[in-house]
């Protein structure tokens, strides 16, 4: 039998709105948690297979802790608490980045843009000379 | 008039941890581990669910937790704060109050 993983638990945190660090701290303390239990089953003289029944049994079901951790709000991730607030702070943000936008795809595409730039600058230079040259041919004929 | 005891029952992890942690600083087995000991084992959970618990009084400021690897594992020690001494004294407070109550009332006559 593997040792646990937690991932339902951590797909249960993660939709339950509890904060990314703190899912991650929790399933590093459950793992050490469960490691020590089946460490201590082995010692008592379980074999592999008890010592990993009993360390599950005690550890509890992933069920029951998520339960308990979603049920501490202050757990929850910022804009999860406050789902006003972050919904705001994500309005502002909008409108505070949106008059740059145009700026900052020029930057990001500086080599890109100088390229095209100059294509069409020789494009209109060489329709331009064509244009003079046959104005000027049928001025002389 | 006797205070209303919001932390009545739900208090109870939370008093054994912070009377606990107030010794010594222990990582989450040492916990439920001690906690086993002190109750004789009258309370039984989840191991797991102490984590919540510990995590939620870190939130509220009653713990740090400082992380230290100990042999290869990598722990993370939790310790009162001032802040969660005053909790414990509050919380201990409650519990002696509430328990001589219960005492009381399972030793007085009985009803007629």
């Amino acid at each position: 039998m593997p040792s646990p993983q937690f991932e339902h638990l951590e797909l249960e945190l993660l939709h339950g709105g509890v904060a990314p660090v703190y899912v991650q701290r929790a399933l590093l303390e459950l793992r050490e948690h469960y490691a020590d239990l089946e460490s201590d089953a082995r010692a008592a003289g379980m074999s592999s297979d008890e010592a990993e029944c009993t360390a599950r049994a005690m550890l509890g079901s992933e069920q029951t802790i998520a339960s308990v951790i979603l049920a501490h709000p202050e757990l929850r991730a910022w804009s999860r608490r406050w789902p006003r607030a972050a919904l705001c702070l994500r309005l502002a943000l909008v409108v505070a980045t949106l008059p740059e936008a145009p700026v900052m795809f020029c930057i990001a595409r500086g080599p890109e843009i100088a390229r095209w730039t100059m294509a069409v600058g020789i494009a209109t230079l060489i329709v331009g000379s064509l244009w003079a040259y046959l104005n000027f041919l049928i001025m002389i004929g | 008039m006797a205070q209303t005891n919001p932390p009545f029952m739900s208090g109870v992890p939370e008093l054994l941890v912070l009377r606990l942690l107030a010794d010594r600083e222990m990582y989450g087995y040492e916990i439920v581990k001690a906690v086993r000991l002190v109750t004789r084992e009258a309370i039984g959970v989840g191991e797991g669910v102490i984590y919540p618990v510990l995590h939620g009084l870190e939130e509220s400021g009653a713990l740090k937790a400082k992380r230290k690897a100990v042999n290869g594992r990598e722990r993370v020690y939790y310790t009162v704060t001032a802040k969660g001494q005053r909790r414990l004294d509050h919380l201990s407070e409650e519990w002696k109050r509430v328990s001589s109550g219960v005492n009381s009332a399972l030793g007085a006559p009985e009803h007629a």
